[in-house]
């Protein structure tokens, strides 16, 4: 992200903490935590050309996690955040355990099927997970810190922990980008056989980004229960999987930041859209389409040119 | 005794199913290199052709041929457009393209055809049960698993057989030397997608007899039907119907034993395997350069 495009954030993020309502500012915190997810898929699709169907698993695992701590051990924001990202970490492991033997349609499958085993657990195992009725009344977030203790339940406060959650996972994506870990998995896109003639092992280096990228979704899934207070076994299910896709092709793929533009202006017109008709799924399907015929390089163009391969 | 025997008998139809809804699937993916979501909703529109057509009074034995046609039109259709401009596309834009596409047919037939559960009205002649042992098993799933029995040898001898089965076969392998021997291969993929939309339409009409029709059903097919394509491997017949032999036998036994953990434990079965096996049970060689 330019220069530029700071200027432009910050002073919007300032302005909405400080005259948004309180609607818009649980709307904006729940664009920034999809945001953060969707940009962790991107450093596997984007970077590393690992498409996973699993994705939304990681990031709802952890969700059904942080919920299940805070509603029956009222737990504060730094264990439910830490629980997210293990949580996270841990089904990314497996998943990639699984997946990372097998690369293109292969591992789409595979991470489906992980993610699946995941939504069938919410789904079937009545007396945690809720089942298909999912866990409601989520208690107020806080943060203890010695003997003190904040109260975060408020709109504004939920933006800023967003904002900075945001924010942070972006910084850490483009430095694990940058750093020989990050080069080398963009190599293993472009050239997996060369990359291994030269000494790395690129079944762990895919399995390194997969646990990373499924820590930071871990994260977004910790605040997510905060700012939805309904966690429900279609966060994990598959299709959310396949949305969070579109979320990122719609922004960018490739570019991290673009992944924010493209949640905000999916869940955008999916708010308006199932607001005015019954219908809102027909114009999702349609948005789909129409997006990977006109747009297949999403809004923000990656500084590198995609190959159609 | 008899119980298991009809369990067993219940798998084999089950698999039957899948192996036809998986050989649909296989074509267009091994042959064409094409991930195609929309093939649960093809099935699910044969479903729904077979329980307009059956409840309309026409000749009931016409009544899967028909959802053949509509859905291979469908087929025909969707790959002039657009389908034909995503075949050399990566997976992911292709996923998206039907992912997007199956939402939008999903949503389409429950404006067609209802949200309830459609069950079609089967002729007397099949509506019956035999007893196996003492116990009553429904004629209509004997009648299922010899016809895809059929079927699936029609398919074997049509694409492993025949000089058609070859020029397509051919297509897969290189598509440019079979197009400077004057063959027009988006032709013979044309083709080749409207078969598989129509064996997908196919296998709803057969399955709706078992499974009903409701919204959804086309999802859980979907992902069924890869499931039985990934697990075979891609590109060879035999893996095709093993991988839906392994599914239906584990998903019918996991609901017998465990129904409330059958789907966990069938994907966990099927992560093993593919873990064990990663290019499927059956997998063609290949050399990566």
């Amino acid at each position: 992200m330019r220069a530029h495009a700071w200027l432009l954030c910050l002073p919007l993020a300032g302005l909405l903490a400080l005259f948004g309502g309180d609607y818009h500012l649980r709307f904006a915190a729940e664009i920034l935590i999809t945001g953060t997810a969707v940009m962790s898929l991107d450093i596997l699709v984007g970077q590393g050309r690992l498409v996973s169907l699993g994705h939304a698993a990681l990031f709802g695992g952890a969700a059904y996690v942080s919920a299940l701590l805070a509603i029956h051990a009222g737990a504060g924001l730094m264990p439910v955040l830490l629980a997210g990202i293990a949580t996270g970490m841990l089904l990314a492991l497996v998943m990639g355990l699984v997946a990372t033997r097998s690369v293109d349609l292969f591992f789409l499958i595979l991470t489906l099927v992980v993610g699946q085993m995941v939504y069938e657990l919410a789904f079937h195992w009545r007396t945690v997970t809720g089942g298909a009725d999912g866990l409601r009344g989520i208690p107020a977030l806080a943060l203890h810190l010695g003997g003190a203790s904040w109260p975060m339940s408020g709109a504004r406060s939920l933006f800023l922990l967003a904002a900075g959650l945001a924010l942070l996972a972006y910084l850490l994506a483009r430095s694990f980008l940058a750093a020989p870990i990050g080069r080398a998995l963009v190599a293993s896109r472009e050239q997996p056989v060369r990359l291994a003639a030269l000494g790395y092992e690129v079944r762990r280096l895919r399995l390194l980004a997969m646990v990373f990228a499924g820590g930071i979704a871990g994260a977004a899934g910790a605040l997510y229960p905060f700012v939805n207070l309904y966690v429900g076994p279609n966060l994990v299910h598959w299709s959310m999987s396949a949305t969070m896709i579109v979320m990122l092709v719609l922004g960018g793929v490739g570019t991290l930041h673009g992944a924010f533009v493209g949640t905000g202006l999916y869940l955008l017109v999916q708010t308006y859209l199932s607001s005015f008709t019954d219908r809102w799924q027909l114009l999702i399907g349609l948005l789909f389409v129409l997006i990977v015929i006109f747009l297949p390089d999403g809004i923000v163009r990656p500084g590198w040119r995609r190959r159609q391969a | 005794m008899g119980f298991y025997l009809i369990q067993t008998l219940n798998a084999v139809a089950f698999s039957v199913l899948l192996m036809l809804c998986g050989l649909g699937l296989s074509l267009v993916l091994s042959l064409m290199n094409f991930v195609n979501l929309t093939h649960g909703a093809s099935y699910l529109f044969g479903s729904y052709v077979a329980v307009v057509w059956l409840g309309s009074g026409a000749p009931w034995w016409l009544a899967v041929p028909a959802a053949f046609l509509a859905a291979a039109l469908a087929g025909l259709l969707l790959d002039r457009f657009p389908f034909a401009r995503f075949y050399g596309r990566n997976h992911l834009a292709q996923v998206l393209l039907t992912y997007g596409l199956s939402v939008m047919f999903a949503d389409l037939m429950r404006l067609g055809f209802g949200a309830e559960i459609r069950s079609p009205a089967l002729p007397d002649l099949l509506r019956g049960v035999v007893f196996v042992l003492g116990m009553p098993f429904p004629i209509y799933r004997l009648v299922l698993i010899l016809a895809g029995g059929v079927l699936a040898l029609v398919l074997w001898y049509l694409f492993d057989r025949t000089i058609w089965g070859a020029v397509v076969r051919a297509s897969v392998a290189d598509r440019r030397m079979v197009e400077t021997l004057g063959l027009d291969t988006s032709r013979v993929f044309a083709v080749v997608m409207a078969i598989a939309a129509g064996l997908g339409g196919l296998s709803g009409a057969l399955g709706v007899g078992m499974l009903s029709a409701y919204p959804g059903l086309d999802e859980e097919i979907l992902l069924h039907a890869l499931f039985v394509v990934v697990l075979g491997g891609l590109g060879t017949f035999r893996g095709t119907v093993a991988g839906a032999f392994i599914l239906g036998f584990a998903m019918t036994f996991a609901r017998v034993w465990l129904p409330e953990f059958a789907g966990f434990l069938t994907l966990l079965a099927i992560a093993l395997l593919l873990v064990l096996r990663p290019d499927g049970l059956v997998a063609p060689r290949l050399r990566q350069v």
